[in-house]
């Protein structure tokens, strides 16, 4: 556990990190850094080399080629105790109580015993699982497994904490549970890297994404920035025909979404161009509209956009 | 190395609260008490007494039987009384004093001249009178052993009469079990006839040929059960018969067989010496020879420990490389202290097992040998006076470690336990060979099978083990360990080395020539 502020500019840097296994390349000179206080999406389909990242991060596998820095360290098993980290592949000792999983992995950071034993039912109680404390976690569901597993991670009360797919296999209650254990810890000026499938949820917690394909970088920045690199986009609702809006010079395209009730239609229109001015148009060739919407680019066809060729093709390691 | 020291404590803490720990700790002492506990018992309640048929149609050989086994019988009541006597002697000095007074000579159930004496003199009654003021006055009173052999009256519709064959077709019935007999006031089973043809005189074989084919004729011996043959009865009688007919063939050859007999009872006694005991003290007892078989039982606790927690290991390992849990633990730890502190937790685990096992043997023996078992006082001496059980634990450690390389090795290449079970079932073929050899080794603990196993690392700690109390020569002592510690350091090394990499591996388990590779990296 460690409180003091970290001056050392970026929590975690990648500087052309690559990672070949035997031919295969998972990682290809990917670079970027994350500030303090910062919750970055690691975003891409399945192969990217989003899992090697994370095991390079921690030191439980070496770059080919490339240097890391964590917590303004090159190694991460110097800043262990400050790191906090929750697999991609969840599992815990069957046999063992849940609070001494808890109770254990904090020792392994550098707790006491004594308030690693306190922290551990503290956390239990306040996540809803008191009345499974005492119990070895082969009696636990799968959720709430994960649970124990993911205060397992935090126990510590890490600087920055590492999250791989931490909301797979949860139902909405517990991913909300989840995304209020990201929170508070951003709120305490945490740094949180993890990465996801589930692009509502990077929308809903992130301000900044990395997007990884094939191995490589495709894209870092402020969600708001990836968005902007869509199209715009306007979605209308009507009976009457629109054909007389695909020969305007503003839209780029137009395409009926498959709805049921009134037909709807997206029209992706020029950067340029202000949305209001569609809806003039329509205005003035009659069009009555049922609602009218300017669609802003959801984190999902962004992430389609960006990696939607390389998921169709990803294969699996 | 703190982080290694929380992994073993895990690893112990985790293992002790298993049921399977539980039962490992109680099963070895339990088995000791069980098997001394079973001797006493057979010791005590002794075999059934058998109860026999004996058909004498020639009358010339059934006093010559029958004295005989009253005899046997009395030798059997003499060993009973002597072992009483030894047991409740006032004190030892009782003993001498007791020894040197005339009639009993020496309390030695073996000699003929005590025997002689015990019968002359009226046996039990005589013996008891004799040896009474030389016991402690809470003595409880002397029971008598049950008789090995009973004979039993023909039952009254039995004819004797009767042809050999048609006799022993009319007693079949009771030979079979399908018929019982009272005798005293039991019924009881019969576990023997003996019959007797009418023309035995011109059954004799005699050296220089005479009498019938060996094998088709002669006094009959029915028995169903086989296992009697060759020790109880059927050796009595055939003991009986000949020095009865001996005694006659004496009498017709005009030899005096009072001094035959004689004759045939001198002997000079023969000694058993060790040159590699301390001067003076080189006569060979029982203790020696014990002392040679003690350490077949430490050879099979090294096996059984390190064969138990060998299963431990690989369980371990596969849980946390199928769970995926070593991920956590290697971003908390590095792989170097994870193997260090999961070897140290393990080992600590077998050698608390190990330990209890040694403890509580001690404390068994310690309580049996006062407990009437000679055996059990025998074995605490060896296991005091030698050095079995040092070099035990330096075998333990050094075999532990080498196989615990081999399971590490192969654990964290394998994602299931069904997957290392196949490879598992390699090393255990090739884990058999000292369990096969340990009982072989002792009789020849020098010889060349135990020379070239003890050569051979993986066997070393068995049969080292199996060769500690027969003075192995030094190039074999020292040559043997240094080549064990080595080879034990390499394949530590080489564990790190793949389990490394191979922890974090998941799919179809790495080749040989792909190992090599990272033993190389």
């Amino acid at each position: 556990m460690s409180d003091r502020p970290n001056n050392d500019g970026a929590v975690l840097e990648f500087r052309n990190v690559t990672k070949y296994y035997g031919e295969f390349k998972a990682v290809d000179d990917v670079s970027f850094s994350l500030t303090p206080g910062s919750v970055c999406g690691f975003l891409g389909p399945n192969g990217a080399g989003k899992t090697t990242s994370i095991r390079m991060t921690l030191e439980i596998i070496r770059p080919t080629s490339g240097t890391i820095t964590v917590l303004g360290r090159p190694s991460a098993l110097e800043v262990r105790r400050r790191i906090g980290y929750l697999p991609e592949e969840k599992g815990l000792y069957k046999k063992m109580k849940a609070w001494a999983i808890i109770a254990y992995f904090a020792t392994l950071k550098g707790m006491t015993r004594k308030a690693a034993k306190q922290r551990a039912y503290e956390l239990l109680e306040r996540y809803g699982l008191k009345d499974f404390s005492d119990k070895p976690t082969d009696a636990l569901s799968k959720g709430m497994g994960q649970k124990v597993q993911v205060l397992a991670s935090i126990a510590h009360d890490p600087e920055f904490v590492i999250l791989d797919e931490p909301f797979s296999g949860l139902d909405p209650v517990n991913q909300q549970v989840m995304e209020d254990i990201i929170r508070d810890m951003t709120s305490r000026n945490r740094t949180v890297l993890f990465s996801t499938h589930v692009m509502q949820h990077a929308e809903r917690l992130c301000n900044r994404i990395i997007v990884i394909a094939r191995g490589r970088k495709i894209f870092d920045g402020l969600i708001a920035d990836a968005k902007r690199m869509l199209p715009r986009r306007v979605r209308i609702e009507t009976n009457d025909d629109v054909s007389p809006l695909r020969q305007l010079s503003e839209v780029v395209s137009m395409a009926r979404i498959e709805s049921p009730g009134m037909p709807q239609w997206e029209l992706q229109i020029r950067d340029n161009v202000d949305a209001q001015g569609i809806l003039e148009i329509c205005f003035d060739r009659r069009i009555r509209l049922h609602s009218f919407n300017q669609a802003e680019p959801s984190l999902h066809d962004v992430f389609m956009q960006l990696v939607g060729s390389d998921a169709k093709e990803a294969r699996f390691r | 190395m703190r982080y290694a020291f929380l992994v073993a404590w895990r690893e112990y803490s985790e293992s002790a609260k298993t049921r399977g720990f539980w039962i490992g700790l109680f099963m070895v002492p339990a088995m000791i008490l069980i098997s001394i506990q079973v001797q006493l018992w057979l010791a005590k309640s002794g075999t059934p007494t058998r109860h026999f048929f004996l058909v004498d149609q020639s009358q010339r050989l059934e006093p010559a039987i029958d004295s005989a086994l009253d005899k046997n019988r009395q030798r059997q009541l003499l060993a009973a009384l002597v072992d009483y006597t030894r047991k409740n002697l006032l004190h030892q000095d009782a003993l001498s004093t007791l020894v040197s007074s005339a009639p009993l000579a020496q309390l030695d159930p073996g000699s003929v001249e005590l025997l002689e004496t015990f019968i002359g003199k009226g046996g039990r009654d005589f013996f008891l009178k004799q040896v009474k003021p030389y016991l402690r006055p809470d003595a409880p009173p002397f029971v008598e052993p049950r008789p090995a052999f009973e004979r039993v009256k023909l039952p009254p519709e039995i004819k004797t009469d009767k042809s050999i064959g048609e006799l022993a077709a009319d007693l079949k019935p009771y030979l079979r079990g399908d018929r019982r007999l009272e005798a005293g006031n039991n019924l009881v089973e019969i576990d023997a006839a003996i019959l007797i043809p009418k023309d035995v005189e011109n059954l004799i074989v005699r050296p220089g040929g005479g009498g019938p084919v060996f094998g088709t004729n002669g006094i009959q011996y029915w028995s169903a059960n086989l296992t009697d043959a060759g020790t109880g009865l059927r050796d009595e009688v055939e003991k009986a018969v000949s020095g009865e007919i001996r005694q006659r063939e004496f009498l017709r050859r005009g030899l005096d067989s009072a001094a035959v007999r004689d004759v045939e009872r001198s002997f000079v006694p023969i000694l058993s010496l060790n040159p590699k005991k301390e001067a003076g003290q080189e006569a060979v007892n029982t203790t020696d020879i014990v002392k040679q078989y003690a350490p077949i039982g430490f050879v099979y606790l090294l096996w059984i420990s390190i064969f138990s927690i060998m299963q431990m290991l690989l369980n371990n390992i596969i849980e946390e490389k199928s769970s995926r849990i070593i991920e956590v633990l290697l971003s908390s730890v590095t792989p170097g202290e994870l193997m260090i502190g999961k070897l140290c937790g393990i080992a600590a685990i077998g050698l608390t097992m190990v330990g209890a096992w040694i403890v509580t043997t001690f404390v068994i023996l310690g309580w049996q040998s006062g407990n009437s078992s000679e055996l059990a006082g025998q074995v605490l001496a060896i296991l005091k006076t030698t050095r079995l059980v040092p070099v035990f634990s330096v075998y333990f450690i050094l075999g532990y470690l080498l196989y615990a390389g081999l399971i590490l090795s192969l654990g964290s290449v394998c994602n299931t336990l069904k997957e290392a079970q196949s490879y598992m079932a390699v090393l255990n073929m090739v884990m058999m060979v000292p369990l096969l050899t340990m009982m072989f080794i002792p009789r020849h603990p020098n010889g060349p099978l135990a020379r070239v196993l003890s050569w051979i690392p993986i066997y070393t700690p068995f049969t080292m083990m199996n060769r500690a109390n027969a003075d192995p020569p030094m190039v074999d002592v020292v040559g043997t360990m240094i080549l064990l510690v080595i080879c034990t350091a390499g394949t530590l090394w080489m564990a790190g080395k793949i389990f490394r990499i191979g922890i974090l591996r998941s799919g179809q388990p790495p080749k040989i020539v792909e190992m090599l590779r990272w033993l190389k990296g």
